[in-house]
């Protein structure tokens, strides 16, 4: 009885799910094309390139689920990258990692402090909130390295970190997949099955309605924020792994990168923005579908000002088919 | 009354409509005179508001016919029914809240009214018509409830009315603009504009209306003049069957003070305080805005509060959150269910489990087990009709689904229950069943502080009644030995 | 005597944070060693912020309707590409200009339509315009910056009336004028108030509601357009790099100002002050020669004025609502 309720969602979710399904159109086409699409080789750069995006995409989960947001990651990025590299030398790359960690779990701890002092209850206020703060992360980066990029690959100190994160694999699976595998089943157990986790989307849903029923709202919104810092922090060090440096404006500029990309991510997936209803096994399939786009397009040639169009298409595409899903269910 | 046919301003004639699943009307008659004011009653989901929606323009019918002032009204806007004269004025007030008076008076018609000037002043011509003194500049935000009332009531008038539709006008009304109220409703009769009055306040419906139709499942069960009509057969006809009692006997199993509260001080709240006695549902009447369900959600810890001080058998407790008020056994049912309640999108299950969610954690997991074991408990319990537990809690009636929000509240067994308007919107059915629950409750140990708007309702099941006025206590009184009138006037 | 001052500062309370903050920079100014002061620097301020100022209107319509459109930035720059692209090949430059404005109803129309009349989330239906507008000027220009061949073109935005005042703050000006007006005046003004605070309660009254929302964002675009040409003749370059950044630069200088992006609040003024806040800051800081780290600092503290005021603004609201 189980099993065949578990078969009849999963068809429902592909039926609803015209996004997979044009997805699925592009990898037979694109296999067609180009043979090479289908090769282990190309399988293992997916992966790769799944990369920075995916961590950062997990934690803004999160966030969106319960109803806030955060603008902030591409600052937090810049920050956590320019202070790891340049402790690598000083204290060694273990330790410089923890520090970096230590940088995104601060902002997000930060973030929601700001957000939970002023009573700012409301996604548009955390919008702007996190978004000032972004920049003030991004510019506390430039600061540090008075605008000058530090490059890992002179350090004195043994970096096989790094290198094994960037590209070491543990027999074809590389070490970056594991580490984000790790991160999405800690995160999956925790929305699914825990109480904060629970708590997370009940706030999405009902804010108010929650807060007289107990539920904890203070812990919850620093949790979100503080997974959304760890996260990016942890984004952070995959991003180094693969570019062996450290530039303060790595994390692009606040509205313009890796937030974006972050969101696109988690509403090609499924989440809705307004909160309560979400899973970070959406924003993996979001993620997932993004990089396959991206993939195979490459493969095929086209030029990648025309895959950022597409990509902006495919968010609006998203909206309106879920859109199309919630007048269907009749919301 | 000499009755003829010229004299109808509204003729609805075998008007039906049906949504999926619900026949909302079923081949509805009524005629409704010039110059009357017309009640209409009828429990919730009689099809009173599917009516007026569809006179307003909201909804469109399925069959029959309506004919307005002579002319047909067939797939009307609601601004098309407006412009021929027909005016409805909802209970939550269609009104913009960051607009001026005079702009919502003639919203939609800024140009036609010669702009900013032309608008403002003949919205001071309107509502000095109206006896009424409200600047035309302030925004609608700073109005209180009967002045936004009045300020919908010169719109209706801007579109020259000749009838107007007021629903649930006096839920949120003092006795004094309630009398304000009835003055103008009287001069609008005097003027020849009719008035459709629906309200569940049958007492209003005997003071003010000449008329009288009531409905029930989606028909009209009879139209005839209040002279005509007992408040007992109304309200027979209201429910299909003589219910000797609106109410269950009222229990008894007071015993010793369990909670005194005292000075408690806010902006509102003038040392505001009350005690409570174990087994004992009291009732707190007063106006809305009177202080009510300040003081209980003071006690309960969800605002703010300069001071209070709180004493839960004997011993003094500091509650400043709601997640205190519940680990000390306090429970609330708030006023508004939709905004304060309901988790929409989630299932009966996880609605019913909120309160006691923190129960069913052994190290940081639910136990999801347990979980679907409260919201059967539960529903069996109260009799929550549902087609699963799962169901998305959007999808039940709202009897069920304030029951289902009462469940999440028992589940805590707490000592002290607050409900705050627990009957609102809901049936006379599903009411007496939840005034049995109530009196469970209390029969097991438990103590009910009560708040409610229905004064029959505060009376018939409270053991004692404390009345609150402009944010001080200012009486006690035993239901069973005072006059409901000597209780209101403390109320004042 | 305490009753006045205490009238006294309700009045200075009840002024917009961003007004008091201006004040604030023009006081501390006023001590400090540099040409902050000069005629020169004040118009340079006006200047290089009607831009902004321009965007500014569109958006505060779209905002006081209850939108929002983040597409500005791709919209500003496709449409200065445009122009350049069509003058270099020929085109006489009004007739270049004008197929630039239409270019930025067009997009406006297009987030109108999807945002509108699909409800959809304006807030992704244009942050995903503006990822695809950003594409298309990077295929236009092949990434790299583009410049005008035309030297009349370039003197358009330079040029100064009287010899005194510059092109791009006459349009500005006439821009604000126009929105101030069209916000206070007209129907079309105060019906979007109306739908910005109950979209049903402005439908049930015969207001055209989607039409008209639909409308700011061609508003919003058109601006947009104008604020391209207006740079691309400034700087000439098109340059493809602008995206939702200036989106969400402009949309928090208008919330800081006090046009909110829930609908119904705001005005034409209040956007004003806003952008002129951040413009006045910047401005200062570099006046102040913020030591070597000029850039950086300024950007931090950029950011923590936003992050203030906003905080400041949360926290009233939530002592209003707490009422104690």
């Amino acid at each position: 009885m189980q099993k065949k309720s578990l078969m009849h969602s999963a068809i429902n979710s592909v039926k609803g799910n015209l996004i997979i399904v044009g997805i699925v159109i592009l990898i037979i086409v694109t296999s067609i094309i180009e043979p090479k699409f289908l090769t282990l080789g190309n399988f293992e750069n997916i992966i790769r390139q799944f990369g920075v995006l995916i961590f950062v995409a997990l934690g803004m989960t999160f966030v969106i689920m319960g109803g806030f947001i955060d603008l902030s990651v591409s600052g937090i990025i810049s920050l956590v990258v320019v202070v790891m590299v340049s402790l690598v030398d000083p204290i060694g790359q273990v330790n410089a990692i923890i520090v970096g960690i230590l940088i995104g779990l601060a902002c997000g701890l930060l973030n929601s402090f700001l957000i939970i002092s002023c009573g700012a209850l409301t996604q548009a206020e955390a919008l702007f909130l996190t978004y000032g703060m972004g920049l003030v992360y991004a510019a506390l980066a430039l600061m540090y390295t008075e605008g000058m990029t530090i490059f890992l690959s002179y350090a004195e100190t043994p970096i096989t970190i790094f290198n094994a994160i960037g590209t070491g694999s543990l027999g074809s699976i590389p070490i970056a997949f594991i580490i984000f595998f790790v991160c999405l089943v800690i995160l999956f157990i925790i929305q699914r099955w825990t109480y904060i986790g629970r708590s997370i989307v009940l706030i999405g849903e009902n804010i108010v309605a929650s807060r007289l029923s107990g539920i904890p709202i203070t812990k919850s919104v620093v949790f979100i924020y503080a997974v959304s810092g760890v996260m990016t922090a942890i984004g952070a060090v995959n991003l180094i792994s693969r570019v062996m440096l450290a530039s303060p404006v790595i994390g692009g500029a606040i509205g313009g990168g890796y937030e974006t990309q972050a969101i696109l991510a988690v509403v090609v997936g499924g989440t809705a923005m307004s909160g309560g209803r979400g899973s970070v096994l959406w924003t993996v399939i979001g993620a997932l579908v993004l990089t396959l786009m991206n993939n195979s397009l490459n493969l095929m040639g086209v030029s990648s000002y025309i895959q950022m169009m597409l990509r902006g298409a495919i968010l609006i595409l998203a909206i309106l088919l879920d859109r199309q899903k919630q007048i269907s269910e009749g919301k | 009354m000499e009755k003829n046919n010229a004299d109808v301003i509204l003729q609805i004639r075998n008007v039906s409509k049906a949504f999926p699943g619900v026949q909302a009307l079923d081949k509805v008659s009524l005629n409704v005179f010039s110059g009357t004011i017309h009640g209409i009653v009828g429990e919730n989901g009689a099809g009173k508001s599917t009516l007026m929606k569809i006179l307003s323009g909201v909804y469109k019918k399925d069959s029959g016919e309506i004919i307005f002032d002579g002319k047909k009204l067939e797939n009307v806007t609601p601004i098309q029914s407006m412009n021929m004269g027909l005016s409805i004025i909802y209970q939550e007030l269609n009104l913009i809240n960051q607009l001026s008076v005079g702009e919502n008076i003639y919203l939609g018609r800024f140009g036609i009214m010669g702009g900013r000037k032309g608008v403002h002043s003949n919205a001071r011509i309107l509502l000095d018509k109206m006896g009424c003194k409200i600047d035309t500049y302030k925004l609608v935000s700073e109005l209180s409830v009967s002045e936004k009332q009045m300020v919908e009531i010169a719109k209706a008038m801007s579109y020259d009315s000749k009838l107007i539709i007021m629903d649930e006008p006096s839920s949120s009304l003092s006795v004094d603009e309630l009398r304000q109220l009835k003055k103008i409703i009287f001069d609008l009769k005097a003027n020849g504009i009719s008035i459709i009055y629906i309200s569940h306040k049958l007492d209003e419906i005997f003071d003010i209306c000449d008329v009288v139709t009531v409905m029930r499942d989606g028909h009209v069960i009879d139209t005839r003049d209040v002279s005509d009509i007992s408040r007992s057969e109304m309200i027979s006809m209201m429910v299909g069957r003589t219910i000797e009692n609106e109410f269950p006997p009222r229990p008894n199993c007071a015993g010793e003070t369990i909670l005194e509260v005292k000075n408690i001080n806010t902006n509102k709240l003038k040392n505001a305080q009350l005690t409570l006695k174990k087994g004992e549902i009291l009732g707190i009447v007063g106006l809305v805005g009177s202080g009510r369900t300040e003081t209980v959600r003071a006690i309960f810890g969800a605002d703010k509060v300069k001071e209070k001080k709180i004493r839960l058998q004997g011993e003094e407790i500091e509650i400043v959150s709601p997640r205190n008020a519940i680990d000390q056994g306090i429970a609330m049912v708030p006023e508004d269910r939709k905004v304060q309640g309901l988790l929409m999108r989630f299932s009966v299950e996880r609605n019913i489990s909120l309160a006691r969610l923190a129960s069913l954690v052994s190290f940081g997991f639910i136990r999801e087990n347990e979980e679907k074991q409260m919201g059967v408990r539960q529903i069996e319990s109260l009799d929550i009709r549902t087609p699963s537990p799962k169901t998305k809690i959007q999808s039940l009636s709202g009897g069920n689904q304030q029951k289902a929000i009462l469940g999440r509240w028992l589940e805590l067994k707490p000592r002290i229950l607050i409900l705050d308007e627990p009957t609102k919107g809901i049936d006379v059915g599903a009411k007496y069943e939840i005034y049995l629950i109530m009196k469970k409750i209390v029969e097991d140990g438990g103590s009910i502080i009560l708040i409610s708007s229905e004064l029959p309702e505060v009376l018939n099941m409270s053991n004692r009644v404390i009345t609150i006025s402009d944010g001080e206590i200012t009486g006690e009184f035993d239901p069973v030995q005072s006059s409901p009138d000597e209780i209101m006037e403390k109320a004042l | 005597m305490p009753t006045i001052i205490k009238k006294i500062g309700k009045r200075i309370r009840s002024l917009p944070n961003a007004f008091l903050a201006i004040l604030a920079i023009f006081i501390v100014m006023l001590f400090s060693d540099t040409q902050f002061y000069s005629s020169y620097n004040l118009l340079d301020i006006l200047n290089s912020n009607s831009i902004y100022l321009i965007l500014a209107m569109g958006q505060t319509i779209v905002l006081v309707s209850g939108g929002v459109d983040l597409a500005i930035g791709g919209t500003m720059t496709v449409a200065g590409i445009i122009t350049i692209l069509l003058i270099n090949s020929g085109v006489p430059i009004p007739l270049a200009i004008a197929v630039a404005l239409v270019f930025g109803a067009f997009v406006g129309a297009i987030n109108g339509y999807i945002s509108v009349y699909q409800k959809t989330e304006p807030f992704i239906v244009t942050l995903g315009m503006g990822v695809i507008l950003t594409g298309v000027a990077q295929q236009l220009t092949d990434a790299r910056p583009i410049s005008c061949s035309n030297p009349l073109f370039l003197r358009l935005a330079n040029y100064r009336l009287f010899g005194q005042i510059p092109a791009m703050i006459i349009v500005m000006v006439v821009v604000v004028i126009a929105m101030h007006w069209i916000l206070t005046s007209t129907s079309f003004g105060r019906n979007c108030y109306a739908i910005g605070g109950d979209y049903e309660v402005a439908q049930y009254s015969g207001i055209p509601v989607r039409r008209l929302k639909a409308l700011t964002y061609v508003i919003s675009g058109v601006t947009a357009a104008l604020g391209g040409v207006m740079l691309s003749s400034w700087v000439n370059t098109g340059n493809s790099i602008f995206g939702s950044i200036t989106a969400l630069y402009v949309v928090s200088a208008l919330v800081v100002g006090g046009t909110s992006t829930a609908g119904g609040v705001g005005s034409a003024i209040k956007s004003v002050l806003g952008i002129l806040l951040l413009g006045l800051l910047s401005n200062a800081f570099n006046m102040l020669n913020i030591d070597s780290f000029i850039p950086y600092l300024q950007q931090a503290l950029q950011g923590l004025i936003i992050v203030g005021i906003l905080w400041l603004d949360s926290y009233s609201r939530k002592r209003k609502r707490e009422n104690v």
